[in-house]
């Protein structure tokens, strides 16, 4: 009786077999967890540097608009400023009270 | 030799180890043995400063919320020169934009030999947003643009000295550079790893809030009107006068707020880097706070506040007014150089007699008890508004190393002290506020840039007399007013005040011909809304004319008048039927 056929009647290469399918079951569990575990890393990764980037650019936008709105809010502090008013207010013909009259209205 | 499957395949297994202990091998050298040598150099590699955009500053409004100092967006220039492709025409296109010369220009963008790696070069300082995008339109990638802030100042020059402005590296004047702390905008400068275009890596964005927050909003106790007002009667003061400078103040006496303050001359608050290079510093000095005068005959009124309050002088109280008082190794005497004979205290206030006010603080009050109230008026001390350069003023005391006798009877007409015009108004407001002296501001509130709206409250700074005495003196120079100084009296309304006129103290003595002219006083008479101070320096006028009651009072006279108006105060006659 040859080696391998004692092997086979007393069962070891059975045994030997279901070992390395077990094995191969582990090794491709471990690949699998491992592929979904990267591919959960490197979506967040992914997720983050998006978001970083989406807020870097809202960083930049909101200084933007700050830079809009001083500017505008000085703008209108110039067309509102004195000398502006005085100057569209003769053009409009106002011109400063020369006698003004307080009535006095008591309490109802 | 290699008999059967399984020793080839050992010999495989074998040659594959082999090859791959080196691979091994080299990991663990880069990854453990040589680790942080890598990671050192790696993050030279990729870290540099960066900056978020700099936040505004605080802008400055007055009371009704108008904006006197704002912000605008400029932009600085600069270009890496290693990636122009044709540096003659850049030249050409920049030099109009950047307002910069050619041949200049060209120099500053042309790469020399000894440098091939990456060059950036500033080209100019704050273009306007204008320029700024025309330089994006170009499509210049070598072009950087970085966006910073210029400070705007909605009215040029008015309150300039109240606003003042800040410099680079934090100094200035006015409000300005007083509340600094407050109105500076956070700017983020921070090492780290950045990308291709030097804006920061995700993890440092992420791990850490690199907003940066804008400074706190300041509303100022100024009236924009009532300043604009004031600013033009001390323009056309100066001019009809010829004088030299002058100082208006305007404040409510019940709060302390300073609702206008003019000085000339004046300046630019946003070209100080002009007068700066002119060695015009000096001009920055805002003579209502920083530059004290002697105040003359509006001391006066202090004399015979304190003389009243202290129980040893009342309405009944007489002195005989005669040519002169000698006291001290000084010779007082009135400034018509006439005696007045039997008089009161009204009459010292009427006439101005300097013999009158010498008589209270040499024989009624002493040096302990007329200093006290001095010191109890504030001179000598600051006020506590928050200006910076604020002047205490010059009291000279008995204990004083240079102290002479006679300037106990000097002090108390207003020479041989020196104080600033706030000073003064401020201790004429104890008059009209029934006693109270209130603390001068100018920062009405705060506003933070999360919403947060902080009021500052005003606040006591002492009562140096009583309602009583306050009352008593408000109608001695309402009555003063009404009897002699015709030149400020105001239709409709009971005011009241006392002129000054001031020598102008030199090395050895005083000027013979300049002087200081001033008019201080409030109204309307009983409840006083709004106290008046008007100083006129050096006025070039005819020296029969060169008074106080001649030239300050108009002054004071036609910004009282109006600024009642623009209070929405009633005339006194209609104030009397509520």
């Amino acid at each position: 009786m040859s080696v391998v056929w004692q092997q086979k009647t007393h069962g070891v290469l059975k045994r030997q077999e279901k070992m390395q399918r077990l094995l191969a079951r582990l090794l491709l569990g471990v690949v699998i967890i491992t592929t979904v575990l990267a591919g959960i890393y490197l979506t967040v990764v992914a997720s983050n540097v998006h978001t970083a980037r989406r807020l870097w650019e809202m960083e930049n936008q909101m200084a933007a608009v700050m830079r809009d709105n001083q500017g505008l809010m000085a703008e209108i502090a110039r067309l509102s400023s004195i000398p502006v008013l005085q100057e569209r207010s003769v053009a409009l013909g106002y011109q400063p009270a020369k006698s003004i009259d307080y009535l006095y209205l008591g309490e109802p | 030799m290699l008999h059967g499957p399984d020793a080839r395949l050992r010999l495989i297994t074998v040659l594959l180890i082999a090859a791959l202990l080196p691979i091994l091998g080299q990991l663990v050298r880069l990854q453990v043995l040589e680790h942080s040598q890598y990671q050192n150099e790696a993050e030279t590699l990729v870290s540099r400063q960066y900056s978020l955009p700099e936040a505004p500053w605080g802008v400055i409004m007055d009371r009704n919320g108008d904006l006197l100092v704002g912000n605008v967006p400029v932009y600085n220039v600069g270009a890496e020169i290693n990636l122009i492709t044709d540096t003659m025409m850049a030249a050409s296109v920049l030099a109009p934009l950047l307002n910069r010369p050619e041949e200049e220009l060209l120099a500053t963008l042309t790469l020399t030999q000894s440098a091939q790696t990456l060059q950036w070069r500033p080209l100019t300082n704050r273009v306007p947003a204008e320029t700024a995008q025309k330089l994006r339109e170009l499509g210049w990638s070598w072009i950087t643009l970085s966006p910073t802030w210029e400070r705007y100042y909605a009215e040029g020059a008015m309150a300039c000295h109240t606003l003042g402005f800040v410099n680079a590296s934090g100094m200035g004047y006015g409000v300005q550079a007083f509340q600094l702390r407050f109105l500076r905008g956070d700017r983020v400068q921070r090492v780290g790893p950045v990308s291709g275009d030097t804006s920061p890596l995700p993890d440092e964005l992420l791990n850490d809030n690199l907003t940066p927050y804008p400074g706190t909003d300041l509303r100022l106790t100024i009236d924009r009107t009532i300043q604009a007002f004031v600013e033009g009667v001390l323009d056309q003061a100066i001019v009809d006068y010829k004088a030299a400078g002058g100082t208006i103040i305007v404040m409510n006496p019940r709060t302390g707020e300073i609702l206008a303050v003019a000085s000339r001359p004046n300046y630019e608050p946003h070209r100080y880097p002009e007068y700066m290079e002119k060695g015009q510093e000096s001009i920055f000095r805002d003579p209502a706070v920083s530059i004290p005068y002697e105040p003359g005959s509006v001391f006066k009124v202090i004399t015979v506040a304190a003389a009243y309050d202290s129980g040893r002088a009342d309405m009944n109280w007489t002195y005989n007014d005669l040519e002169k008082l000698e006291y001290g190794g000084a010779s007082i005497r009135n400034s018509d150089g006439a005696a007045y004979g039997q008089q009161g205290l009204q009459g010292i206030l009427d006439y101005s007699l300097n013999v009158g006010a010498a008589t209270l603080s040499t024989q009624v009050l002493g040096a302990d008890l007329f200093y006290k109230y001095v010191r109890a008026f504030g001179f000598g001390q600051t006020t506590g508004i928050e200006l910076t350069g604020e002047a205490a003023g010059i009291v000279h005391l008995p204990t004083d190393w240079d102290w002479n006798d006679s300037h106990l009877a000097t002090n108390s007409f207003g020479q041989g002290i020196a104080v600033t015009p706030l000073q003064m108004a401020v201790a004429i407001s104890a008059v009209a506020n029934d006693g109270v002296m209130m603390e001068p501001r100018i920062v009405l509130e705060r506003q933070y840039a999360d919403g947060r709206i902080v009021p500052i409250p005003a606040r006591e700074l002492g009562r140096p007399i009583s309602a009583e005495t306050a009352h008593v003196v408000a109608e001695m120079m309402a009555h003063s007013v009404e009897k002699i100084a015709k030149a400020a009296q105001v239709p409709g309304y009971r005011v009241a005040g006392k002129s000054g006129t001031a020598q102008i103290p030199t090395s050895g003595g005083y000027d013979p011909q300049q002087v200081i002219v001033s008019y201080a006083g409030f109204g309307p008479v009983p409840n006083p809304q709004v106290v008046v101070l008007v100083n006129l320096e050096r006025p070039d006028v005819p020296a029969h004319m060169r008074w106080g009651m001649h030239i300050a009072a108009p002054v004071f006279q036609k910004v009282i008048s109006r600024v009642l108006i623009l209070m929405g105060v009633p005339p006194s006659d209609v104030r009397a039927a509520q």
